[in-house]
């Protein structure tokens, strides 16, 4: 089988102007040819399968959207071969267009005034979706997100989840070959991650479209993905799968607590020693859970968890005993924190 | 299928269905339609008033009469009402580059200009058109201009031709902020040009008048093709090249337009 999407050696390098301080520096910066080459993307070489869901991390200014534009076809690589479903993507941007799909998180690509099913219309006529292949997609939309009572909705009345769901649905609308998300559960909360991971999932497996998802919310890449690339300064650090990844971030499990109201009022000190309390209590019941570490961070009271030690549930339910906990929330697992700890394991 | 060329009917069926949609969820939207309509109503009521004002004091202007300066004034409202209706988007380039918003129009498979521009339609533009209407025909009464086939004709090619260059001259300004920040000033000082439009290129002085003719050319947003039919003695060689001129400027426009969104590249997301 033909991979659906081929990068070899790519590069892609940025001029930038080395910018001077001052009023007087700026006014140099007009005319100078003191440029500096920033290396955006470093020599990168993938190969993705159709149908393969692939996990595309890093942190901010690694390199990841730029990547996204050359497969895309916005940006012309420096150097190297970028093949999408066997075509030069920025050669012929429109024609490229026609066969793939995109998705952001937080900008909508339908039309902000229109109910949704207008939208849909404008696009089966952009697309010139077939009438057969465009009915069969809504009905099964309907059918697996009851995606009919939205679609008399303008986009503008829509909540941040629903308007997601939709350009999702929209990305798929005209069954394109690869399928590109950028942070498409970004704001929202637990129960609309939830159903649009699921969403994605089912529409991935029915269609066998392959799916390029960056994030940085290791959840969604742990619901979604058996595949994960992980990029750092413009240089691809990882190449593998999930489970293998599972041991950098697998069991850490970070919870903060807070036992009063109005916690920003209190002293550090008085939440310090609250801090010390909750090791206490935690380390009399499971001393066996080593890797246990309280802290204080920003008026919050924060537990560091390995789960395969103590359960999420069993630490709550122990803290809970001694005193009661006023709020309380969990932290996401960042790619960053994955990231940084794939150096760590480098070096020790 | 997917390989056959993307006709002008393809693009004009597209338009078609995005103006129709957006005309009904405009409608339903009664209040802000209303008070939008009254409001361009002012304006151009203002404008007027002004303009009367300066006629009850000066008889003409370098041998320019009140009808004949009423006459440009209608000319260049009905040439404004392409560009404000459906070129009004150009207005949202600036920010849309500034937030990176406006890489969601590079995915579809259409021009990029047509997706980005058909994406607004303003309905305040017509009820200038219904001005400029009225004030023409009132003018053309005065003047006793003669109701035949070729002056009706002129008139339609006219102001068709005539709305190309505030469309272009739009789009050049707009299109300065895929280079720069501030291209929304750039845009709001363009759009002023449209207030000397109204007036005879002649009444200003000769660097003026080669500015107006060949830079910022709004002399053919009245002036030019409006003598064919109002001074018909006094006949330039530049009436008859205003379509032709029209048609350049535009497409020079989109041109330009079109360079800066290739090598526009989105800020980081």
């Amino acid at each position: 089988m033909e991979p659906m999407i081929q990068m070899t050696g790519v590069h892609k390098e940025f001029k930038v102007v080395n910018r001077r301080e001052g009023v007087r520096g700026s006014i140099l910066d007009l005319f100078s040819r003191d440029y500096q080459i920033l290396h955006a993307v470093n020599n990168v070489t993938l190969n993705i399968m159709p149908g393969e869901m692939v996990g595309y991390l890093g942190p901010n200014g690694a390199g990841k959207s730029t990547t996204i534009k050359m497969m895309t076809g916005i940006l012309e690589p420096t150097s190297g071969e970028i093949l999408v479903n066997k075509r030069v993507p920025y050669k012929n941007r429109t024609r490229n267009a026609q066969d793939i799909g995109v998705v952001f998180g937080q900008r909508t690509q339908l039309w902000w005034a229109l109910p949704v099913i207008e939208s849909f219309k404008i696009l089966k006529e952009i697309y010139r979706i077939p009438d057969l292949e465009y009915k069969d997609n809504l009905e099964y939309y309907d059918a697996l997100v009851g995606a009919g009572s939205l679609y008399h909705k303008t986009v503008r009345e829509m909540s941040l989840g629903q308007r997601t769901l939709c350009d999702i649905l929209a990305a798929f609308l005209h069954n394109p070959g690869v399928v590109f998300m950028d942070e498409p559960t970004i704001g929202l909360d637990v129960s609309m991650k939830g159903k649009i991971r699921q969403l994605v999932g089912s529409l991935n497996e029915r269609k066998g479209t392959t799916v390029i998802l960056t994030t940085h919310d290791m959840g969604d890449v742990d619901a979604l993905c058996k595949r994960i690339v992980i990029i750092d300064k413009g240089k691809m650090i990882y190449d593998n799968d999930i489970e293998h990844l599972q041991q950098y971030f697998g069991a850490y499990r970070t919870m903060k607590i807070q036992f009063c109201r109005k916690t920003e009022e209190l002293e550090n000190k008085v939440l310090e020693k609250q801090a010390k309390e909750v090791e206490k209590w935690l380390l009399e019941k499971f001393p066996l859970a080593k890797s246990t570490a309280v802290s204080v961070e920003d008026k919050w009271i924060q537990i560091l968890l390995n789960e395969d030690e103590i359960r999420m549930m069993q630490a709550v339910n122990c803290i809970q005993d001694n005193r009661r906990i006023m709020d309380m929330n969990l932290q996401e697992i960042t790619t960053e924190s994955v990231i940084r700890k794939i150096y760590e394991g480098e070096a020790g | 299928m997917d390989q056959e060329k993307k006709t002008l009917g393809f693009y004009a069926h597209i338009y078609k269905m995005i103006l129709l949609q957006d005309l009904k969820s405009k409608m339903s939207y009664r209040a802000d339609f209303i008070i939008s309509t009254i409001g361009m109503l002012f304006t151009n009521i203002s404008g007027f008033v002004a303009f009367w004002i300066l006629f009850q004091s000066f008889p003409d202007i370098k041998g320019w009469n009140y009808y004949e300066m009423l006459f440009l004034y209608g000319f260049s409202m009905l040439a404004m009402t392409p560009v404000q209706c459906f070129f009004d988007n150009n207005w949202n380039l600036s920010r849309a580059l500034r937030t990176g918003d406006f890489i969601k129009y590079c995915f579809r498979p259409v021009n990029l200009f047509f997706y980005f521009i058909s994406e607004v339609f303003d309905v305040k533009g017509l009820g200038q058109f219904a001005f400029g209407i009225g004030t023409v025909i009132y003018a053309w009464n005065k003047l006793a201009l003669p109701l035949t086939f070729a002056n009706i004709a002129w008139l339609i090619i006219g102001v068709l031709s005539a709305s190309l260059f505030m469309i272009a001259l739009m789009n050049f300004a707009a299109a300065t902020g895929f280079w720069l920040i501030g291209a929304t000033s750039v845009m709001i000082f363009m759009f002023k040009f449209k207030d000397y439009a109204r007036y005879p290129v002649t009444i200003f002085n000769r660097a003026f008048q080669f500015v107006f003719t060949f830079l910022i050319p709004i002399g053919f947003m009245a002036y030019y093709p409006s003598l064919y039919l109002i001074r018909p003695e006094h006949l330039s060689v530049l009436t008859y090249l205003t379509p032709f001129f029209g048609v350049l400027f535009f497409y020079l426009s989109y041109r330009f337009w079109m360079r800066g969104a290739k090598q526009y590249t989105g800020t980081g997301s």
